[in-house]
């Protein structure tokens, strides 16, 4: 194919654009990325979005959850409306953390959140992908933080509900590298009962302006702390039985 | 341009002579183009025809290649001819074009396959995703890619991969596109994934640009949203068969049987899904995907099996009978 260098006006061959019609169902994404409906509350059961995240079956299982999760949520202002945003939870072992945070920050700001940690592969990581899961890989992440998401990753597990684990500072540079803000949320929750609490904090500043990989490291050492201060915030997750005066129990007592 | 005989080559070719830049404009392929083109100079050469191929080439000397004769396995031919035929396409006509003295720039097909779903694929594969290809399709792809960038590196000119998602349209031969019109569709019991696709014109649009910008790196040409085989089956009206493991052995080799094989990138987005992140296709092409994938499914069951068109005039008429006395 040969170029044709004089017959490069713009004034020829100009292409009207007429508008369209709106007419209901998925609308097409004039920016790539940009999903198709910002908020869940429009979404049809049918519609599955860029990630996988299937809008009908994630609904189902939120109410499900609700039979086991009764989670109050606060901080949810700290957040931005339209960019994408990490939170990082802490996380007691087996508590689902991100899976019960996630939905509830989903429900509280009506916007899809996903959570990081689906298994690969079989019926489980189809099942975490169809929920809105994302691969606890640290380009996953920040591809969905590129894409304006809002992702919950947790920090490494422990025994005891007011420990804050270690914080996955290869994630933290995901959010470094999309360059969206990095938030820290308390959560607590009980094995016993239903109730469990959110509380996400402001974003966390880098304390010191580092151009290569100790910002992520120093960032993810202040999240923790931040998120242990949440935590002592908030005050321990009690059941009103004698069983909050074990001291292994995972509530309080300890 | 290669593969012009093509739907999807066709199309290109159609939307490149509309361009104002386009000074002239040669085409290359086994096949003769599916409709009329105004301004190209078609030239039927085999891809094993190699002498042919450089002289045509090095004699239009072009600034731009555009390369699209890409064969998809069991979409026009079976997956060993169809790479072999890819294969041979590649090595004639970005080898002859790097001997052309005029040459700015290269524009290969490639396609989203190329980033695999082995274990620890990230779900949606940017453009600097590792290359992990897992499928003979995919393999194929990447080994146009890298034949593609060897020679420009070589010559010093720009080479833009265009990776595609299943493109389907009317008439662009897909397995996917077949599989999915059939009347019993087979679908992953445990997994079911969502894929996305690209229509046929958006597709033609993303190549076009890619050449008017002389695209220098790979971009994701991918529909927005993406679509799970069951929820496809039911836009459809089609009847679901659920499969689990080995029963996807014997429903390949019944599908082959009535007509719409599926190869194995086709298996793998069936059971593996197969997503691709289009967030950079503004900013490389200018164009954004019109239609969403939902669309395109929809569209998949509303396009017609058999197209009948009755004559303008009557054939009685155009050709009257003279009777005799």
């Amino acid at each position: 194919m040969a170029t044709n260098s004089t017959a490069n006006s713009a004034s020829d061959g100009r292409v009207v654009q007429f508008p369209t019609r709106g007419v209901a169902g998925p609308r097409s994404t004039a920016g790539g990325t940009r999903p198709a409906f910002s908020r869940l509350t429009d979404e049809p059961s049918g519609h599955v979005d860029d990630w996988g995240r299937d809008a009908g079956l994630f609904r189902t299982v939120t109410r499900l959850s609700e039979i086991r999760w009764a989670v109050s949520t606060g901080g949810e202002q700290h957040l931005p409306t339209r960019k994408g945003a990490l939170i990082v939870v802490n996380a007691r072992r087996f508590a689902l953390a991100t899976v019960y945070s996630g939905f509830a920050i989903s429900r509280a700001l009506d916007r899809p959140v996903r959570f990081v940690g689906r298994a690969d592969g079989g019926a489980l990581g189809a099942l975490g992908q169809r929920l809105g899961g994302l691969l606890e890989h640290p380009d996953e992440v920040a591809g969905a933080l590129r894409a304006g998401e809002l992702v919950v990753c947790s920090t490494s597990t422990t025994r005891r509900p007011s420990d804050v684990g270690v914080v996955d500072h290869a994630l933290i540079g995901a959010a470094l590298r999309a360059k969206v803000a990095v938030h820290p949320a308390a959560t607590t929750s009980s094995p016993f009962g239903r109730r469990a609490r959110i509380e996400i904090g402001s974003a966390t500043r880098a304390r010191r302006n580092r151009r290569g990989s100790l910002a992520e490291v120093e960032l993810a050492d202040d999240v923790g702390r931040d998120i242990d201060r949440l935590l002592s915030e908030m005050g321990d997750m009690t059941t009103g039985t004698p069983l909050d005066w074990l001291p292994l129990s995972g509530l309080g007592g300890n | 341009m290669s593969g012009v005989g093509g739907e999807l080559g066709t199309l290109v070719a159609s939307l490149l002579e509309a361009e104002s830049w386009v000074g002239s404009l040669a085409g290359i392929d086994a096949d003769p183009p599916r409709r009329r083109l105004q301004r190209t100079t078609f030239h039927h050469i085999s891809p094993d025809d190699h002498d042919r191929i450089v002289d045509t080439i090095t004699t239009f000397n072009p600034h731009v290649l555009v390369h699209v004769g890409v064969w998809e396995p069991d979409a026009r031919a079976a997956p060993r001819v169809a790479a072999a035929l890819t294969d041979r396409a590649a090595v004639s006509v970005i080898g002859a074009a790097a001997e052309c003295r005029a040459l700015d720039s290269i524009v290969v097909r490639s396609g989203i396959e190329i980033y695999g779903r082995g274990p620890g694929a990230l779900t949606r594969p940017d453009e600097d995703a590792p290359l992990r290809p897992t499928s003979e399709y995919g393999r194929a792809v990447a080994d146009i890619e890298r034949t593609a960038t060897d020679v420009a590196a070589r010559v010093g000119v720009t080479v833009g991969a265009v990776r595609l998602a299943s493109v389907l349209g009317p008439h662009v031969p897909s397995p996917l596109g077949r599989l999915l019109r059939q009347p019993i569709v087979p679908f992953s019991a445990l997994t079911d994934p969502p894929f996305a696709v690209i229509e046929h014109v958006d597709a033609a649009r993303a190549i076009v640009a890619a050449a008017r910008n002389q695209l220098s790196s790979p971009v994701n040409v991918v529909a927005p949203g993406a679509i799970t085989c069951l929820h496809a089956i039911r836009r459809g009206r089609r009847v679901p068969l659920p499969l689990v493991g080995p029963q996807w052995w014997v429903a390949r080799q019944l599908s082959h049987l009535t007509g719409a094989p599926i190869p194995d990138h086709l298996g793998e987005a069936l059971t593996r899904g197969r997503l691709a992140d289009n967030g950079r296709m503004h900013e490389l092409l200018g164009v954004t995907p019109v239609v969403s994938t939902t669309e395109v499914i929809d569209q998949l069951y509303r396009w017609p099996s058999v197209i009948r068109q009755h004559a303008r005039v009557p054939a009685a008429v155009q050709l009257p009978i003279e009777v005799s006395a």
